[in-house]
């Protein structure tokens, strides 16, 4: 074997090994970004005056689809290229994993029993689901910066932060903007950015 | 002229140097099942064996029994001198392209 052989070969494995042990979060983050664009673009396009799809299509039906399939997704990808691993990153992985199963069932409690109460206009409702659900996805994608020291994660954590703030100041309807330009955009550069470092093998 | 720099016997052989690569693709401290490292190369079992033993016995591997749910597991991971020869190893393949492609 000479020398260019084995560093072809080293490639190839190389390649091989990342690919089946997941590589990295490029196509998760892919598969948030189709969510929110298409979900909440779809949300916002049904609040324009003129548009004849009643607002509970979206909020009942499109968003809730698209975000169990992600959700999904998320799941089944991150538990195939775990299996057969033990050690520290994957009690790492499994303990970020139920974080957000964890935190998302106690803010949807919170929202739901805020709702419930009828003290706020419909308008408001909506600013406290996008504010509070953009602030927890970056709470979780700082996390998950600091655990994997992953600086673009971290940096995607706190533009969702900035965004969950933006969304509640633009007010409704706009607030559908935000969460499908920063939000799924945010997610899409993301997903672009790992994309072509997975590319360009860095 | 500096001298063409030796190649470690133990990890230059094709399937050694690709089991050490997916090892060296795990995170430091995680270990793998003996079935999945087999799937990630696509060697048989006692293909794989025999090299982990080589790989072993330079103390590059360490392989761990442990009971899961009281079924047998055989967990396999890089020792830290294992990760130096593989890093090395790549250094020397560099310098020698190097030496002999480079004029």
């Amino acid at each position: 074997m000479s020398a260019e052989e084995s560093l072809n070969l080293i490639a190839q494995q190389n390649r091989r090994t990342r690919r089946e042990l997941g590589g990295g979060p490029a196509r998760m983050l892919a598969a948030w970004a189709l969510a929110w664009i298409i979900g909440w673009g779809f949300t916002y396009v049904t609040t324009l005056p003129g548009v004849g799809v009643p607002g509970w299509v979206a909020g009942g039906i499109v968003v809730p689809l698209l975000f169990l399939g992600a959700m999904a997704y998320s799941t089944f990808t991150s538990i195939r290229s775990g299996r057969g691993i033990r050690g520290p990153s994957r009690t790492v992985g499994a303990m970020y994993g139920y974080g957000w199963a964890l935190s998302s069932i106690g803010l949807m409690v919170v929202d739901i029993r805020i709702t419930q109460f009828q003290a706020l206009s419909s308008d408001q409702v909506s600013l406290l689901w996008s504010g509070t659900w953009l602030l927890l996805t970056g709470v979780m994608y700082l996390a998950g910066g600091m655990v994997w020291q992953d600086k673009l994660m971290y940096g995607l954590g706190a533009w969702m932060i900035v965004s969950a703030a933006l969304s509640v100041l633009v007010g409704y309807p706009a607030n559908f903007l935000v969460l499908t330009v920063c939000g799924g955009g945010g997610f899409l550069l993301g997903a672009i950015v790992y994309f072509v470092r997975e590319k360009t093998g860095r | 002229m500096s001298e063409l720099p030796q190649l470690d016997p133990v990890i230059h052989a094709q399937a050694r140097l690709r089991v050490t690569v997916a090892l060296a693709g795990l995170r430091s401290g995680d270990q793998i099942t003996f079935p999945r490292l087999q799937q990630l190369l696509d060697m048989t079992a006692g293909n794989l064996s025999t090299h982990l033993r080589k790989l072993e016995d330079a103390e590059y591997v360490e392989i761990t029994k442990a009971y899961e749910h009281r079924t047998p597991v055989t967990l396999v991971r890089l020792t830290a001198a294992g990760r130096a020869a593989f890093e090395s190893y790549t250094k020397a393949l560099h310098q020698l392209l190097d030496a002999t492609g480079g004029d």
